[in-house]
């Protein structure tokens, strides 16, 4: 299969599949594409072609998805890991950090599928009965000016602009949440009793609970029947972490919503795929991150590389065969299990925390710990 | 029926309240026991534990092996090691040089603080012995604040203590409260002297709740490195000495403490040499992983080695760099000198620098990271003269080079971990940080 045909059929797949993942679900048709991928992907990528022949896996010995190399998210960072020639670029997103640190990136040569994936998999598991509804919308994360490179920010914008009604707008900005923007969008929708939708960063959400609770005045946030909330991001390279149960909690009581309508979206900058919490869809069911049909989760041992029992703890390794213009295949730095059914299926997966004490690990100090202090005071003796 | 709430008081915060003032009474004891004789209780504390069948040492081993992720041959040898390179002696004179000599002078007077509060970090036994040695040399007593990491060894101090001499013992209380127990490291900040180690962030947070009054004397994370010169890889015997004692660097204490290596400069050296070289290290990891084979891991710490091989195996050209994977250790010889994470474990990065001038460059953005620098290959200056105008060539200048980015020892592969006891730890003297004087100008008037 060539690349065009490969996304033509991913493109049929997820235009049948936006309204139900469950039955849109197709193994086989999941494994012909995801190794038809790897094959064009090996040829056009040369780094990570030397990684799959350095573990001997190639397009000539690998026959199922679990033996596709996964290329490290931090190669994002060293590399250009695309799939077509550099002029034809035509987006870049990039992860966060400071102007010192080196930032990963996803190149992009068309945004068709990667824009088909980010909207089939909201309004399967965020929009849902508002897709189409053109609900209000604000985010609080810059706007495209501001960040120009920021996947999240592209996909809030994404969003605004195909389902968001005309008040929907970004509510971050030079760094600063509108506070009174904000609360008259809240007092807006209330009045009108429609429901409003948020999206944010975790961060951004923090600062906002912060300011609530300084006020004291928490009634004038609260939200119209059907709101609800999403919020991304977690709080990596920030000095307050807030664990993902209080920060929920908090953002449900607020602004006067179920839980189940605050919904974490699992995502990175290096995908094209995202993944959202279940517990709008199946509010009765276990919280659990739901995997779109194109996408593959699965739970590695670090040290042997190999898949661990189902529901154990693994190395989160993902298969997006929306990221058909660099590499599908991701191993993350971080850890999860699935989330099985009565009878031992996966009905979606759980990422976790960092482990209990993993910071700890003596007073050696990793470099990239200390690469951010030596930058810090740039380098001087 | 009616509820009664009770609320009470931090339980962690009393014990540390009560453990406090124990110790402050029992400072008046230790403080009543003349300078010279608290050093000699902590000789032959020391001899006790340095003894090459010393019980203690013996006692401390299989404890920790039950406490932490180390294999027990990985203790045993550590501790052995240690210890081995602490001289009683040395340590006595030591406090002579900084304590003794001021005190000789008839003018100065010891005024120890009250108390001290030592906040270990860490998994590695031998800084703990040493902080809670010092003050109470002093005559300042000491509670110590246990991690989790490490939970046996000040214990056990405390028996060895109590073993020799009653006052000092009864002035040294090791004590474990949660991390996150605000109350219980208030009143152990109480301390008119602390002693911290830990991360910049943990240290800076430890300051901030400090007033200006208090002493505070701090270590924070460093690392350490090898840098071989380019004459070694024309010197089989001691290529293979060097390349043994790089490998016990990094297997002791699974590199968790910050005299581990996590980087070896070659430098000067060509594309065949650095070749040769890596793989003698990597052979020699092989074969101590077998005597020493490195102990549990976290899963964060494996995915960080698997990110980081897998990105190391697209980074590098098979012809010029090299990955060496096993159960128990990985090593990667780079073609370049750029910095990359260290997810430690026993993970060690070779890179090639093309010079004396190009290593110093390397290492300056880690100025004041740095803890100890273990060089071999480098030739000894012709005629070393400390009265020279201009940088003399040889490992002395290089030294020299090194020393202004704060690195506080050098040493020869396989030494790294195990510094004599007085080693200027962080660039400091090793009782002097602690000690308070007083002068009194009125004697015979």
């Amino acid at each position: 299969m060539t690349r065009s045909e490969i996304e033509q059929d991913l493109l049929d797949w997820i235009a049948a599949a936006t309204h139900d993942f469950e039955m849109a679900r197709d193994d086989a048709r999941f494994e012909r594409l995801a190794l038809a991928l790897f094959r064009f992907q090996y040829e056009a990528c040369k780094p990570y072609a030397r990684l799959c022949q350095s573990l001997e896996r190639t397009p000539d010995s690998v026959e199922r998805v679990e033996e596709i190399p996964a290329v490290p998210t931090g190669a994002f960072k060293e590399f250009a890991l695309r799939s077509f020639p550099e002029a034809s670029t035509i987006k870049i997103f990039r992860t966060s950090g400071t102007s010192v640190d080196r930032r990963g990136e996803l190149h992009l040569d068309t945004l068709k599928l990667y824009d088909a994936s980010l909207l089939a998999s909201l309004r399967h598991g965020f929009l849902i009965e508002l897709s189409g509804q053109s609900p209000d919308m604000r985010f609080l994360a810059p706007d495209a000016d501001e960040s120009p490179d920021s996947s999240l920010t592209y996909m809030f914008d994404k969003l605004l602009k195909e389902e968001g009604g005309d008040a929907s707008r970004f509510d971050l900005m030079d760094g600063k949440l509108d506070l009174t923007a904000f609360e008259g969008a809240i007092h807006a929708a209330r009045e009108g009793d429609a429901p409003l939708v948020i999206g944010g960063t975790s961060f951004a959400f923090v600062h906002f609970l912060d300011h609530v609770s300084e006020e004291g005045s928490r009634d004038k946030w609260h939200l119209p029947s059907g709101s609800r909330v999403m919020e991304t991001g977690g709080f990596k390279g920030r000095s307050r972490v807030v664990p993902a149960d209080v920060l929920r909690a908090d953002i449900a009581g607020v602004f006067a919503v179920d839980e189940a309508n605050v919904i974490n979206q699992y995502g990175m900058t290096e995908l094209a795929s995202q993944f959202y919490d279940s517990t709008l869809l199946d509010p009765s069911g276990p919280r659990r991150k739901i995997v779109p049909p194109w996408a593959r989760v699965r739970f590695v041992d670090p040290e042997s590389g190999i898949d661990v029992a189902a529901g154990e703890v693994g190395m989160i390794v993902i298969h997006d065969l929306a990221n058909s213009g660099n590499l599908a295949a991701v191993q993350t730095a971080d850890l999860g299990r699935a989330i099985l059914n009565e009878t031992g299926d996966p009905i979606g997966f759980d990422v976790l925390g960092r482990e209990a004490g993993a910071e700890a690990r003596g007073c050696s100090i990793a470099t990239d710990v200390m690469l951010e202090a030596s930058k810090r005071k740039g380098g001087s003796s | 029926m009616t509820k009664l709430e009770i609320e009470w008081p931090d339980a962690a915060a009393e014990r540390v309240r009560a453990a406090k003032e124990r110790v402050v009474l029992a400072g008046e004891a230790l403080r009543a026991r003349r300078f010279g004789d608290r050093l000699d209780v902590a000789r032959a504390v020391l001899v006790d534990w340095t003894a090459a069948d010393s019980p203690w040492r013996r006692e401390l081993a299989g404890a920790l092996s039950e406490a932490t992720n180390f294999s027990e041959p990985t203790i045993r040898e550590g501790l052995d090691a240690g210890l081995a390179a602490w001289d009683p002696d040395a340590f006595v004179a030591c406090a002579q040089r900084e304590i003794g000599a001021p005190l000789a002078s008839q003018r100065a007077q010891l005024a120890p603080f009250s108390w001290t509060t030592v906040l270990t970090g860490g998994a590695i036994p031998m800084p703990t012995l040493l902080s809670a040695l010092l003050p109470l040399v002093l005559g300042s007593p000491v509670l110590l604040r246990e991690t989790s990491k490490d939970p046996v060894t000040a214990s056990l101090l405390a028996r060895s203590l109590a073993a020799r001499d009653e006052d000092l013992a009864r002035a040294f209380e090791p004590i474990a409260f949660p991390s996150d127990d605000a109350a219980a490291f208030e009143v152990a900040l109480e301390a008119p002297c602390v002693v911290a180690t830990g991360s910049d962030e943990t240290l800076q947070s430890i300051e901030r709740r400090l007033s200006p009054t208090q002493r505070f004397v701090r270590h924070g994370h460093r690392f350490s490195v090898a840098a071989l010169g380019s004459a070694l890889a024309r010197n089989e015997p001691a290529l293979t000495e060097a390349a043994h004692g790089i490998a016990l660097d990094v297997a002791r204490w699974d590199q968790s403490g910050c005299l581990s290596p996590v980087v070896v400069y070659l430098v000067g050296m060509v594309e065949g040499e650095r070749r040769q070289v890596a793989e003698r290290i990597a052979q020699s990891l092989d074969q101590i992983s077998v005597e020493m084979p490195r102990g549990g891991i976290t899963k964060d710490q494996a995915v960080s080695i698997s990110n980081e091989c897998s990105e190391a195996r697209m980074r590098i050209d098979p012809d010029v760099g090299m990955l060496f994977e096993a159960a128990h250790h990985s090593v990667v010889l780079e073609t370049e000198a750029q910095p990359r994470p260290a997810p430690l474990a026993r993970f060690l990065r070779i890179l090639p620098v093309d010079s004396e001038k190009a290593l110093i460059q390397a290492l300056a953005p880690f100025s004041g990271h740095l803890a100890n620098i273990a060089l071999a290959g480098f030739e000894l200056s012709p005629t070393p003269d400390i009265h020279s105008a201009g940088p003399s060539a040889g490992i002395e200048s290089l030294e020299m080079r090194l020393a202004s980015l704060g690195v506080s020892r050098f040493t020869k592969p396989g030494r790294l971990q195990t510094p004599p006891v007085d080693w200027p730890h962080d660039g400091h003297s090793l009782f002097t940080p602690l000690a308070r004087f007083t002068q009194s100008d009125s004697i015979g008037l």
